[in-house]
């Protein structure tokens, strides 16, 4: 699939398809949006890369580091970095829920405050948006481990 | 702050799956998390519990997740049912993790064991108390995918095979469900359980359209519970799973589903008439529908268990086959009720089923664990190659005899306040009832006793009785294990000879099951978003 | 608008049950995935489709802030879509990894030719 039509829209559509990842997650707590639709878009982004070059490239081609290519998929160093994320997503998505019950609140419960930004005018920060980082982790994360090991084998 | 206990339960769990699975790099300190996790989770359910069903102010807890209100929001309802339900289960979770940690090689432990363990838990015990209906299905789908995961937990050719057969059925079932929650949505407006039963339970309201959206979701919950025509996939699922998750599978997961018949059926549905004429079926509420079904249901249930377990060649097949059995004997007794119009027999008919679940979730726990010990040891679970282990430990032998005549129900363990209440129920129908019908039942519910005792003999016998055969001569049964398997056996002990608590305990689930109103009082919904 | 709908759900599980009574099983994967899809249309319509109001969505009408009276489609049952997509996208991923390991460990994706589960 390495093929230079396909490298050549990668790199064009790459970028474009992670801003709207960010976009989308970012507004997700009051527009159409959310962590899990702006966590499937970036592992489509990611996907992309790994189609038109090969799963080493992040790590070679980006990150400049070497491979190690006696261990096991589920031991790459990029997967673990995955697992990784997918274990901290949990983690947030438990957490801002159980954060609520501090304060007196329900579990899981959300609030919303305006905060007056230079610039960008008033910018409404929901807590909602951390449960949504967690779960775009766990998306990013799980998706992410399962592309790796399947398309090695 | 009391309102907290309700979802505790449900938190600890989740916390209990994060955490270990956060600190899998340190295998022992994982297993530690995940045994102390589940000695909470069993703390949490018993001040549930206490404050539920044994406090001198006992009343049913419920809490708004997000701060919501009903209908609007996510209840978690923890009433008597749900407690008595999580407290049975609480048991079952307890000894398994326990027994897990010598049982499962070390390797798989670490992998991903603890965190679906807990995540599995957390499915159940959402399903124990959610008070929503689409919050129902989500849970199923939670425990659902975790059961997946460990039906396929092994690999090889027939494990896979016996996987991709239950992620197929159950996907369909998981189908079937919504199709019945978006019918209920649409026909009653709401998807909140109690707004559901207020609504449904006002005077001159039709309930007619839900009897056909109910019969879906009973579908549903049948597949949940395996029960006959929907046991296929059940012993090929508990032959593929590890031992214990088998455990746990028959002893609490295959109890949501008779819970969810519970709850929807007499609790939500409980006080809805039908009154027009349903053509083919001719019934005057929910429940009078439900009771020709799942009483033969429940029969044919016992009787292809029955014999099943009888025809078995290996313990686990023998097991699994017992369980499709056994489920039948809980939700006969529940047909009963659900048939019945005197008021004090439903409240037994309910009474027995739940004693009988709590009993059969402690006695088949305890004799999967022990297959498990055995397999461990032997390197086998086929009876023909099992002979002469009474010899080799008596210890053990003791447990597992234990174990077996509990499931028989032999005096004073649990197993037989569950046989005694529902063969009263029967016994009580007939003689309120004396058709043909009634007699049918108590033929086949002694048939089925009698194929109990068969079977289990045929295991004493088989494997313990004899001469020590080769495989058995050269086993060592784990000291670990057998004592984990001693405790669960004093449990089933401990419960038969003071039931008095016990039974209360199942006296006041049965009466928040059978009570609409209570729960809709609890509950409140159509107040203010 | 109503038959529409109940053509497209009606046409979907047909589809659906015919590919999952095949012995093929990527068949039988995608008719689960089809089947859940199923589902999902069945449970938009049943927030009720009236003239006027089923292109509206909620969250758009009011942009965020409050729909000002407008009338909007029911959230709820999109609510719930939204839960049931992402559960059926799971359970449809999980099913293609397993089908794909039970094809190496069979060696065959003909189901009828697998191991037999009980015994």
């Amino acid at each position: 699939m390495t093929t230079t039509i396909m490298r050549t829209t990668a790199r064009v559509v790459v970028p474009i398809v992670l801003v709207l990842a960010i976009s989308l997650f970012v507004q997700g707590h009051n527009l159409p949006g959310g962590g899990f639709i702006g966590g499937v878009l970036t592992v489509t982004a990611f996907t992309l890369v790994y189609v038109a070059y090969d799963l080493d490239y992040v790590e070679v081609g980006v990150l400049g580091r070497d491979v190690d290519d006696d261990v096991g998929m589920l031991d790459h160093r990029t997967v673990t970095t995955y697992r990784r994320m997918f274990t901290f997503g949990l983690l947030v998505v438990v957490a801002s829920g159980l954060a609520a019950i501090v304060p007196g609140a329900q579990f899981l419960a959300q609030t919303y405050t305006y905060v007056h930004l230079p610039l960008f005018g008033e910018v409404e920060l929901a807590s909602a948006i951390i449960f949504d980082l967690g779960v775009y982790c766990v998306v990013v994360g799980g998706l992410l481990t399962i592309f790796s090991v399947v398309g090695n084998e | 702050m009391t309102a907290l206990l309700a979802l505790a339960p449900l938190v600890v769990a989740l916390v209990a799956s994060v955490l270990t699975l956060a600190v899998r790099s340190w295998p022992r300190f994982q297993r530690a998390v995940s045994v102390v996790s589940a000695l909470v989770y069993v703390v949490s359910v018993g001040a549930l519990a206490w404050t539920v069903v044994f406090a001198p102010d006992a009343s049913a807890l419920v809490y708004q997740v997000g701060g919501w209100k009903a209908p609007f929001g996510i209840t978690l309802v923890a009433d008597a049912l749900a407690a008595f339900m999580l407290a049975v289960s609480a048991v079952v979770v307890l000894f398994t993790v326990v027994f897990s940690v010598p049982y499962i090689d070390p390797e798989n432990q670490q992998v991903y064991y603890h965190p679906l363990f807990h995540f599995l838990v957390a499915g159940m015990t959402g399903a124990f108390l959610t008070g929503d209906l689409f919050n129902l299905f989500v849970w199923f789908e939670v425990m659902l995918m975790t059961s997946y995961v460990f039906v396929a937990f092994y690999g090889g050719a027939r494990h896979t095979a016996a996987a991709v057969r239950y992620v197929v059925l159950n996907i369909v079932g998981g189908a079937l469900m919504l199709l019945a929650i978006g019918g209920l949505y649409a026909t009653v407006g709401t998807l909140n359980m109690a707004d559901m039963a207020a609504r449904l339970g006002a005077p001159g309201v039709d309930a007619a359209p839900v009897v056909g959206l109910t019969a879906l979701l009973l579908a549903a919950f049948a597949l949940k519970a395996g029960l006959v025509p929907f046991q296929f996939w059940v012993p090929s699922a508990y032959r593929a799973a590890p031992l214990p998750i088998a455990a746990v599978f028959a002893g609490a997961s295959k109890k949501v589903g008779v819970y969810a018949i519970i709850r929807l059926y007499f609790t939500v549905l409980g006080d809805a008439n039908v009154t027009t004429e349903v053509p083919l079926v001719g019934v005057d509420s929910p429940l009078a529908f439900l009771a020709p079904v799942l009483l033969v249901m429940g029969l044919v249930s016992i009787v292809v268990g029955g014999v099943g377990a009888v025809s078995r060649k290996r313990l686990d097949g023998l097991l699994a086959y017992s369980s499709i059995g056994q489920i039948g004997f809980i939700v006969v007794p529940i047909a009963i009720a659900a048939g019945t119009s005197s008021a004090s027999l439903r409240h037994l008919g309910v009474l027995a089923g739940l004693v009988y679940a709590l009993h059969h979730a402690l006695a088949k726990s305890l004799l999967f664990l022990a297959a498990g010990t055995i397999r461990d040891a032997a390197g086998t679970t086929r009876l023909a190659e099992l002979s002469g282990l009474g010899e080799r430990s008596q210890v053990f032998s003791v447990t597992v005899l234990v174990g077996s005549l509990s499931l028989v129900g032999i005096p004073p363990l649990a197993g037989f306040f569950g046989k005694f209440l529902v063969f009263t129920t029967a016994a009580d129908q007939f003689a309120t009832a004396r058709v043909a019908g009634s007699s049918i039942v108590l033929g086949v519910l002694l048939l089925g006793a009698v194929l109990t005792i068969i079977y289990a003999t045929r295991v004493w016998v088989g494997s313990f009785w004899g001469a020590q055969s080769d495989r058995v001569e050269l086993a060592t049964l784990d000291g670990l294990q057998v004592a984990i398997l001693v405790g669960l056996a004093a449990v089933v002990v401990a419960v038969g000879l003071g039931f008095e608590p016990v039974y209360q305990f199942a006296d006041a689930a049965a009466e928040a099951a059978i009570d609409t109103e209570g729960y809709v009082t609890a509950v409140g919904p159509g107040g203010e978003p | 608008m109503t038959l529409a709908i109940a053509l497209t759900v009606g046409a979907l599980f047909t589809m659906g049950t015919f590919l999952l009574l095949r012995d093929d099983l990527v068949r039988v994967v995608w008719g689960v995935a089809i089947i859940s899809q199923a589902a999902n249309v069945y449970l938009i319509a049943m927030g009720g489709i009236e003239e006027g109001t089923f292109d509206l969505v909620p969250i758009l009408a009011g942009h965020g802030h409050d729909a000002g009276g407008v009338e909007t489609a029911d959230p709820l049952v999109q609510a719930l879509v939204l839960t049931a997509i992402v559960i059926s996208f799971g359970m449809t991923a999980f099913a293609l990894v397993l089908s794909y390991r039970a094809y190496e460990e069979n060696g065959t994706m003909n189901v009828t030719e697998w191991a037999g589960g009980d015994q």
